[in-house]
């Protein structure tokens, strides 16, 4: 590859990338350089700029068709764009989160490491979505890994972020090498990393053997990907995790480093198992292996609900929750519906709102009663009855009811379910955990309406909450009213 | 150059992954366990390497595909190490089964 | 997003003519924007709260009159976009301004600008206030969204809503045992007829695939559906309609609704919500028109109901209950009106009533407002205290009594026409003795009220203030002339207008009946004032001359036919016969079930919680178990499961 082909690239399709790389480098500057006394929230301030002027570069970049790069390991498309979209306004709502953090204890010399780690961790994840080769997507995964790994544990002298940190860095090593692990079986098979070339010499599988160890492959990328994904069977390290880390890193967990864990699954799965070793009706290996996609959908539905019941910790308890809301999207990606990718977009963008205006509510809570106990939001209607109904109409959406972006999240799932081979089990065990869901989702709403407050100490909410508020409320009743917006923005992409 | 068949270096392969598994998922020193995952990494490498010359369509990608692995590897046990440092501080030890404060 | 415009396939005006039209959707979101403002403010506006929902409303009210002139010359403007789309399921959600919307929609925004008005007086010193005039907005964005909406499910969504704010106020002074129990009745009573409506909407989308007013006409037209489906779902739908608008049997809960504050009754339980019932039959004409059996089914009801309800309305004591029960009755003419195919008629007399009801509620409202009770037998001789309270509410009297000139007289005209011609007699009999009942109740109202010597404790009684006289004084001079945008001597207007460019509606247009109809309508109201005259005012027929000779049919209907009491005893019977076998059912099914169910998913938490022990090595080996079983599986299947 010499200079004229690489000056031949489209490097401006790469834009958004090059604008996060820019401002993380230029952050991780000035945060060495300037005074020490100096407050370092203006490093979240400039990466919030940051992350707006890649949005931008995002939607300039809307209309350009599909391209790809550097020998098809960056390919800009559709896919691309609308993922994008999803992970920088989460990002941005995250930096809001991150800023108005006021930690009492063990963070008081790190504050600007926690801005560029989180864009860090967003590069990795954009990165993600446009790859087109194995390396790449690697390479991306671990990078918003490695940055999450350090975020977890950046309250230094705080046990708890150690003990996340160290969790999660032990689960994550583990799931990384099984991932690698089945993509070297993948790699093995084809002599290449690249997706679109793996994807043409897999169709032409015949062999048995091959096609044997191409499943075992899949299962064991699969395995380790549920990881990122929070679900069944990688999905212990949640809540301890989320218990742990900062309220910001929690919400950045549970929503961005989620989103990409289903990027990655959905460019592996579609573009390297979609046809591979096809049999003689041309059905490729995933169809072949969605029912253990089933049961896996399943197990964490049930799971995250039915453990969520019982907690008495508001971050562990929406670890849970997470879990849970994993599960209906595997259920999405089960019955492979021809609206799969509407599908499941649409439910990462209304879980994108729901859940980091849910994050927003629990970090005011628990910063000011410094602990993160449920019975904490009790009176919260008394003490301040705008965060209690903002929180309500949150929860309302988590759980799915009509009229939020939660309910046509889960609606789009359901009636997918009966696309082509209906799958009535998984819908039923569906309805049936969203309604255990009811049960914890309310019970939050009880305490904040109908128990008395044991602190009657009024709640500042700073601007940052306020925001990331704002964007989430306006945004879950939006889709919820008028769901088609979205739809037809995915349609209209190339 | 070899008579060694591939499924040889393969099997080295999944043996040293399932020791690695072993290990990370028994030892009590978090060194140990670190240095597992290690292990288990390093066995995807052999995989990458054999596949590279024995493979079906043996390519030079493999060989690179492990250089990154090995890369990244080695940031992970970096920020690994640097975690247990920060935990050993507060706990003052590197026992992973002590450390279970958050449960349930 | 994609506009469809339809309703432009005549010679469709030049773009930018239709801007108030196009632009219809904002008239129920100033209220709506009001119920939002109020809600978060409402409490460090107080008072000035008021001013707010009457600004408003004033913007909807006036909006909605510049469209209504705008429909004068233009045709039906309508506009959808898709609202949901699953795989191939399409759902839109739209508005449209045809004729019958566009009036609708100046009479909500009227009423609900007067009551708004009016409370500011009424409602003085409650500590509430806000809250009050939020619900309001709620109520008035939920009206006039039901009204503009062109397709079945955007209809019910709005008519649940409506539903919910006629509850919250019903209930607004929940700290009143009755109101709360009337609040709660209502909800019920009116969610029997709901799932009548929501079985008839589906039936019909299974049917036509589609929610589409007009695709369903369409599709009625072209003969897709068969004639008992069209009968079927037509009965289904007007179930709903009969709970909303307090038809025979499902009347009870609007009586009990007078619950709510006198204005809430004027808007909701008088000019509006009740009237949705009739709106709802009138906008889906056409397919009730379709099935001779649904149309019969609807006057029979109304007619029935009309009668009925007036016979109570004869020995009420309470002032609002006496016009709880009218409403009754007039929605009772108003479905014998478009059941004997009078759609012109119907809708008519839903205009007229609207004026005149309310008038009478806000008088009423003024009234009790002036003595503290609401038992009529402890008023008497208001006339000369409150001196325009006293002559509007005559004018509410005599138009809701058919007297001549008034506007009343007209639309009854034409009903009584209607069912006339639409072949039904019997019908036009019971229409004709409702009437007499009516004048003679609602004048019977009018003498103990206002004249006579004065009665129970009544001390400083004096006129209302500015801001509740004028609603009244504006209503009024629409009591008297809105009769006349539609009469058999100055041009039917009104009539051509509603069936204009309509096929399916021409034929149901303005009805000419015979000039014998008019007199006997006359006399008929006449008569029944007179009696009241001679009862209540003269005294020189002793008040239970009637009564006196058959005591126990004044028992019956002084208890309002013991329908609450059939409702109760039925319902009591029903439960204790079958509550053993329900019990049982309880016991060892249900309550079996739903223990086992709780215990396994409280079992599974608990396990699930136990297992997470704190301890990574176990998280590792538990995905490591899930990947190993998952292997062994796919291992020992030779590869796939299927």
């Amino acid at each position: 590859m010499d200079l004229e082909t690489l000056k031949s690239f489209e490097w401006s399709v790469m834009t958004p990338e090059f604008i996060i790389l820019g401002v993380a480098a230029l952050l991780t500057l000035l945060d060495l350089f300037l005074p020490k006394k100096m407050d370092r929230r203006i490093l979240g301030w400039i990466g919030i700029v940051g992350i707006l002027a890649a949005i931008l570069s995002v939607a300039s970049l809307l209309n350009v068709e599909s391209t790809s790069i550097l020998d098809d390991s960056f390919t800009f498309d559709a896919f691309g764009k609308s993922f994008k979209l999803i992970l920088l306004v989460g990002s941005a709502l995250v930096m809001f989160l991150a800023i108005s953090y006021d930690a009492k204890e063990g963070m008081e010399d790190y504050r600007g490491e926690f801005y560029y780690l989180f864009l860090s961790a967003l590069l990795g994840a954009m990165i993600m979505t446009s790859s087109g080769d194995l390396i790449t997507l690697f390479i991306g995964l671990e990078l918003l890994t490695v940055s999450s790994y350090i975020l977890a544990g950046i309250r230094k002298h705080n046990l708890q972020s150690n003990e996340s940190a160290m969790k999660y860095v032990i689960n994550g090593g583990i799931s990384t090498a099984i991932t690698l692990f089945g993509m070297s079986y993948v790699y093995g098979l084809t002599g290449t990393t690249n997706l679109f070339e793996i994807a043409n010499k897999l169709a032409a599988v015949t062999n048995g053997q091959q096609a044997y160890l191409l499943g075992l492959a899949f299962l064991m990328i699969f395995v380790g990907l549920s990881f990122k994904l929070a679900a069944a069977p990688f999905h212990m390290w949640a809540p301890d995790v989320y218990q742990g880390a900062p309220t910001p890193v929690t919400a950045f967990l549970s929503v961005i480093s989620k989103s990409a864990g289903f990027v990655i699954v959905i460019r592996i799965l579609i573009s390297v198992f979609y046809n591979a070793a096809p049999t003689d009706n041309g059905e490729g290996i995933l169809f072949k292996m969605h029912d253990y996609l089933a049961v896996i959908a399943a197990v964490t539905m049930i799971i995250g609900n039915v453990v969520a019941l019982k907690q008495t910790n508001i971050k562990r308890l929406f670890a849970y929750s997470s879990i849970a809301h994993a599960g209906y999207i595997l259920v999405a990606l089960t019955t492979m519906s021809s609206n799969l990718l509407y599908s499941i977009w649409f439910y990462l963008l209304a879980y994108m709102l729901m859940n980091l205006g849910a994050f927003a509510v629990i970090q005011v809570v628990t910063e000011q009663a410094g602990s993160s106990k449920i019975s904490d939001f009790a009176g919260l209607a008394r003490r301040s009855p705008i965060l209690a109904v903002l929180m309500g109409i949150l929860l309302v959406s988590l759980a799915g009811f009509p009229g939020t972006a939660g309910f046509i999240g889960k609606l789009n799932i359901f009636v997918g379910a009966f696309y082509g081979t209906p799958h009535y089990v998984l819908a039923a065990i569906m309805i049936a955990t969203t309604v255990i869901s009811y049960f914890y989702y309310f019970g939050i709403m009880t305490q904040m309406f109908f128990r008395p407050a044991s602190d009657e100490r009024k709640l500042n909410i700073p601007f940052g909450i306020v925001v990331v508020l704002l964007v989430a409320v306006v945004g879950s009743i939006l889709f919820g009213i008028m769901p088609n917006i979205a739809l037809d923005f995915l349609n209209n992409l190339h | 150059m070899s008579s060694i068949p591939a499924s040889a270096f393969l099997a080295l392969a999944l043996i040293l992954f399932c020791i690695g598994l072993y290990g990370a998922l028994t030892k009590k020193n978090t060194v140990i366990v670190l240095i597992s995952i290690e292990l288990m990494l390093n066995a995807v490498n052999i995989n990458l390497v054999t596949f590279s010359k024995y493979g079906v369509a043996p390519s030079i990608t493999g060989q690179i595909f492990a250089l990154f692995a090995i890369s990244v590897a080695a940031a992970e046990a970096a920020v690994g190490l640097a975690i247990l440092i920060a935990l050993y501080r507060n706990k003052k030890t590197v026992n992973i089964d002590e450390v279970d404060t958050m449960k349930n | 997003m994609e506009f469809v415009h339809e309703g432009c396939q005549a010679p469709c005006s030049i773009k930018g003519i239709v801007i108030m039209m196009e632009n219809a959707w904002l008239i129920p979101l100033f209220p709506l924007l009001s119920f939002l403002i109020l809600l978060l403010f409402g409490k460090r506006l107080k008072e000035a709260s008021a001013y707010v929902g009457i600004l408003f409303t004033l913007a909807s009210l006036v909006y909605s009159i510049l469209v209504l002139f705008e429909r004068f010359s233009e045709p039906t403007y309508g506009t959808n976009f898709e609202w949901l789309t699953i795989g191939d399921l399409h759902l839109t959600a739209g508005f449209e301004v045809n004729q019958l919307n566009a009036l609708m929609l100046v009479i909500v925004s009227l009423v609900s600008f007067l009551v708004h008005t009016y409370s500011k007086g009424y409602m003085q010193g409650d500590e509430r206030f806000p809250v009050f005039y939020a619900y309001l907005g709620l109520f008035t964005f939920a009206m006039l969204g039901l009204v503009i909406s062109p397709n079945l499910l955007q209809t019910y969504i709005f008519w649940e809503l409506v539903g919910v704010g006629s509850f919250l106020l019903i209930g607004f002074y929940f700290y009143k045992e009755e109101a709360r129990a009337a609040a709660k009745k209502a909800f019920i009573m009116t969610r029997i007829g709901d799932v009548g409506l929501f079985i008839g909407m589906i039936l019909l989308f299974w049917q036509t695939k589609s929610f589409e007013y007009k695709e369903i006409f369409a599709a009625v037209d072209a003969g897709e559906i068969s004639t008992s489906m069209i009968t079927l779902t037509a009965i289904l739908i007007f179930i709903g309609a009969v709970g909303k608008s307090g038809q025979f049997p499902l009347h009870t809960w609007l009586p009990d609704a007078m619950e709510g504050p006198t204005p809430v009754s004027a808007l909701i339980h008088a000019a509006t919500m009740v009237a949705a019932g009739v709106y709802l039959v009138a906008s889906l004409f056409p397919l009730f028109a379709a099935s001779k059996t649904a149309l019969l089914t609807i006057a029979v009801i109304g007619a029935f109901t009309a009668i009925f309800a007036a016979s109570i309305g004869l020995v009420q004591t309470d002032i609002k209950r006496v016009l709880a029960y009218s409403t009754v009755s007039q929605l009772g003419y108003m479905m014998l009106a478009l059941g004997s195919a009078g759609y012109v008629a119907g809708v008519f007399h839903l205009m007229t009533h609207a004026f005149f009801k309310a008038l009478l509620f806000l008088a009423a409202g003024s009234v009790i407002h002036a003595v503290h009770t609401q038992n009529i037998e402890e008023m008497g001789g208001l006339w000369k205290k409150l001196k325009l309270t006293g002559p509007l509410f005559l004018i509410g009297t005599l138009a809701i009594s058919g007297v001549p000139l008034f506007s009343g007289f007209f639309s009854k005209d034409e009903i009584l026409a209607a069912a006339w011609e639409g072949g039904h007699p019997i019908l036009f009999l019971l229409a004709l003795i409702a009437a007499f009942m009516t004048a003679f109740y609602m004048f019977r109202l009018f003498f103990m009220v206002f004249t006579g010597e004065a009665r129970g404790s009544q001390k400083h009684v004096h006129e209302s203030p500015a801001n509740m006289t004028y609603p009244m004084i504006l209503l009024g001079v629409l009591a008297i002339i809105a009769g006349y945008v539609n009469t058999p001597w100055f041009g039917t207007f009104l009539g051509d207008w509603l069936v204009d460019g309509n096929e399916a509606l021409a034929q149901h247009g303005h009805i000419e009946g015979p000039v014998w109809i008019m007199i006997a309508a006359t006399v008929v109201s006449l008569a029944g004032i007179y009696l009241a005259y001679l009862m209540y005012y003269k005294r020189s027929l002793a008040r239970n001359w009637l009564s006196g000779t058959g005591d126990t049919l004044h028992t019956i209907v002084l208890n309002k036919y013991y329908v609450d009491e059939f409702y109760q005893l039925t319902v009591l019977a029903a439960t204790t016969a079958i509550s053993y076998f329900l019990r049982f059912i309880d016991v060892f099914l249900v309550e079996g079930l739903v223990k086992g169910v709780v215990g396994i998913v409280q079992g599974l938490g608990r396990a699930g919680s136990k297992l997470q022990s704190g301890q990574v090595q176990t998280y590792g080996a538990v995905a490591f178990i899930g990947l190993a079983l998952l292997v062994v599986i796919f291992a020992f299947t030779g590869g796939y499961l299927r």
